[in-house]
């Protein structure tokens, strides 16, 4: 008799192992980079972010004059967050960041 | 007569396009023909024009699986460029986090090659206890499959100390699951019906062919990069290294099983005798004219990336050479002979990775010779 | 005319098209939930399978151009008229089907074999390789387990004396269950062995192995047609376990508990859903075989127990 008999009748019994999202959300450990937000005070206008970013995503945008993150480009990886001085750039926990209109998608 | 069957480039067998042409006669295999090219992106020409910072998280998007030893190997051939040497706890942390990769690159292994051979049920559980390394590395990194944490001169992030418990008890966890799987994978008479004495690659052709990685070390070649030619943080912990005799597609399947017991033990050794300090070094964004080559183990085998510079912040020139494209030559010998129910199963013995092994060089498969293909030729390409 | 409104209501409505349809894609449904669980997953809602043929039927109509239409077309019809044929051969409410003939065991074989022979036309047809392959390892596939298949009924028959399928449940209702007999385990085995191969589930779904040839001999097939397939699979996995549960396990009987008098065709739905569930749990502990393997497997194995069953029936006493 195969061996993942007993397995697949105890499987029949317990809970799912499934997360049932979007119904139930697991929070993502500390530590974990999804979208960056820039705080506008700290910013100094050093643009720093600008010359570490690997993708280019990080532009000036023109009516803050403060640095803007667009979604499609950016490659989550901190760099920006890292090289900061004031620490203005934070990367958060949010990573449910689809949408309709990919132009829109910024951080500022 | 024989009759031609295509499979590729989209076929349910492969997981990234890829053609290859088998004549068969029934059901028995005559003849292979390989073409590759179908994932080329021009990543060598990318390498090119990005200043050293910015390539390491480009060689890390040369393929998802095995990211973190890309990113590695590129990392430590720029520090010999420089000349300098990361610091100690900065080579046990990239140590640990490449096993956690190895170890999730083989249960990925493991899940799609049940499910080639029909058993769901172990796919399905494969995947399951996958989500344990998964979210030891979303921990460990930041990001469960992309982690960016090296950087040239060491890592960016550090283990923390309150994180160690629950790292032991996931690998623990990861230690029960995979030996659970050892014993099916021992003891299930349909597994060794569809599994043994398939795909058989002897040890002479092996050698011959150059292959690498858990395809060799299945046919009796004792060959592994970090017990052969130790980088980082690997003379100083000990292991051993998973050998098979028979060279079938069962004996692979037992290599990759036996190798993630030996990085669990890996992981809880670096843990342990992880010493303290800081995690990265200062390095000069002009690196001076120098060029190397650095080989790393990649959980598929032999990873080497040649980088010249010519001192400015741009390197002149990356190659990459993943181990996939080493193990393309033996694949004939194993077709051959074989039958059409054992083609995913055999082309899923080796663990392709066709996403990195598209580079700019042609092996025509009949004559064994090989040529290089220009960019405008490759765009002119027609078959 | 009473009979043929009778015979019209018989086929198309109850036990025919309707509700063969509606059981047969119900007891799918709960295979593939079940299925989910036992992999330690929440698997699909139990009316999936209606929202699945109901989606494909409202898709287009594609004849591919190297397909010889008129074969590749009439396929699925032939298949599932052949099938709710036999749902009309057995018996569901009482120990008589809604048909009768003289023999009709072996007008069920019969009838069972068309939907194999028309699903191995629809793939020759089909102008593909992965078609034509799967097609002939379903020839490969229907020559294994149809002799483990009529040599496990002619045990059956041989106890019984009769070829009658009404005969063999009125028979099992007086002597008890003929798996009791200890005489016909062995052949009960077999037919469960078989009817694992017929209804193409792990370890023996080589003619549609999804991994090696797209879908086998239904490669090509899309929309409306493969509706009407997915609806001919699911009724004969309903039919085939109505089969077995009439020969080996008593078939409907009606009982009374207490004051409430629960009819036949409550007990047939419990045993048919008690036998999917038995496939069920064998298609999640394997792996698929090779073709050669499966017919190794069948004419040493299975074709042994079968015929060790036959030679108990007619020696021993």
């Amino acid at each position: 008799m195969p061996r993942i008999i007993l397995q697949v009748l105890k499987n029949v019994l317990r809970k799912p192992f499934t997360v049932k999202y979007p119904y139930v959300r697991v929070e993502p450990p500390e530590g974990y980079r999804g979208a960056p937000v820039i705080d506008k005070e700290k910013c100094i206008q050093c643009w720093q972010c600008i010359r570490v970013c690997p993708d280019r995503a990080i532009t000036v945008s023109k009516e803050t004059k403060k640095p803007s993150i667009w979604h499609g480009r950016c490659t989550f990886c901190g760099e920006c967050a890292e090289v900061c001085p004031t620490r203005a750039i934070t990367m958060t926990k949010n990573f449910e960041l689809t949408t309709y209109d990919i132009q829109r998608a910024r951080s500022e | 007569m024989t009759f031609v069957i295509p499979i590729g480039p989209q076929h349910p067998a492969l997981k990234e396009p890829e053609f290859f042409r088998f004549e068969v006669k029934g059901e028995e295999i005559v003849d292979v023909d390989i073409h590759l090219g179908y994932a080329h992106r021009g990543i060598e020409e990318a390498f090119s024009r990005r200043n050293y910072k910015h390539n390491i998280y480009l060689s890390e998007r040369v393929c998802g699986i095995c990211n973190v030893v890309h990113s590695t190997t590129y990392c430590q051939a720029v520090e010999q460029l420089a000349g300098i040497e990361p610091p100690e706890r900065a080579k046990y942390i990239r140590a640990i986090i490449m096993e956690l990769e190895r170890i999730h690159s083989h249960l990925l292994w493991l899940g799609v090659a049940a499910h080639q051979i029909g058993f769901n049920t172990l796919f399905m559980l494969a995947w399951r206890d996958r989500e344990y390394v998964m979210d030891l590395r979303e921990m460990i990194s930041g990001g469960r499959v992309h982690s960016a944490t090296n950087t040239i001169g060491g890592v960016r992030r550090d283990l923390k100390t309150e994180h160690i418990p629950t790292f032991l008890r996931g690998l623990e966890k990861l230690e029960q699951s995979t030996n659970y799987y050892i014993k099916l994978f021992e003891s299930d008479r349909t597994i060794l019906a569809r599994c043994a004495n398939l795909g058989v690659l002897s040890k002479e052709n092996a050698i011959k062919f150059c292959a690498v990685g858990p395809t060799s070390r299945a046919s009796g070649v004792e060959t592994d990069i970090r017990r052969d030619d130790p980088y980082g943080a690997y003379d100083a912990l000990s292991f051993d290294v998973a050998i098979e005799r028979e060279g079938d597609v069962w004996a692979k399947g037992m290599v990759r099983l036996r190798e993630i017991l030996e990085s669990i033990r890996i992981v809880r050794q670096a843990i342990k005798e992880m010493p303290g300090g800081p995690i990265r070094t200062k390095v000069d964004s002009q690196i001076p004219p120098n060029e190397t080559v650095e080989r790393t183990e990649a959980p598929r085998g032999e990873l080497l990336y040649y980088i010249r510079s010519n001192g400015t912040e741009i390197p002149e020139r990356v190659r990459v050479r993943t181990p996939t494209y080493g193990n393309f030559a033996s694949m004939k010998s194993m077709f051959v002979g074989g039958t059409v129910a054992e083609i995913p199963i055999v082309l899923w013995s080796i663990d392709p990775c066709f996403a990195c092994d598209d580079r700019v060089a042609l092996v025509d498969s009949h004559t064994g010779k090989t040529r290089v293909v220009s960019f405008d030729e490759l765009r002119r390409w027609r078959k | 005319m009473m009979e043929v409104v009778n015979f019209v209501i018989n086929s198309l409505v109850f036990p025919g098209l309707l509700f063969a349809s509606l059981v047969g894609l119900l007891y799918v449904g709960i295979d593939r939930k079940v299925t989910g669980h036992m992999q330690h997953r929440i698997g699909p809602p139990i009316w999936q399978e209606y929202l699945d043929v109901g989606k494909l039927l409202s898709k287009e109509d594609i004849t591919p151009g190297a397909a010889q239409s008129l074969v590749f077309n009439t396929m699925p019809l032939i298949a599932l008229g052949a099938i709710v044929a036999v749902m009309l051969f057995l018996p569901i409410t009482s120990a008589q089907p809604a048909l009768t003939s003289v023999a009709d065991l072996i007008v069920i074989i019969y009838l069972l074999n068309i939907p194999a022979i028309c699903v191995m036309l629809g793939g020759y047809s089909s102008g593909s390789p992965f078609g034509a392959s799967g097609a002939a390892r379903y020839v490969v596939q229907l020559f294994s387990y149809e002799f483990v298949f009529i040599l496990a009924i002619i045990a059956v028959v041989a106890r019984v004396e009769s070829l009658s399928l009404g005969t063999v449940v009125s028979y099992q209702a007086q002597q008890g269950w003929l798996v009791l007999d200890w005489r016909l385990l062995p052949a009960m085995i077999a037919a469960l062995i078989g009817a694992q191969g017929k209804l193409l589930r792990v370890p023996f779904d080589i003619p549609e192995a999804e991994s090696e040839i797209v879908h086998g001999a239904l490669t090509e097939y899309s929309g409306p047609k493969l509706a009407i397939w997915r609806l001919v699979y699911d009724i004969e996995t309903l039919v085939v376990a109505g089969l077995l549960a009439a020969l080996f396990f008593g078939g409907p009987t009606a009982y009374v508990i207490g004051d409430a008098q629960i009819p036949g065709v409550v007990d047939f739905l419990i045993k048919t859903l008690a036998i999917v569930l038995f496939t069920t749990t064998l298609r999640n502990i394997m792996a698929r075989l090779r073709i050669d393997q499966a017919l190794k497997f069948y004419w040493s194995f299975a074709a042994l127990l079968a015929i060790i069953s036959l030679i108990l029936v007619l020696v021993v006493p």
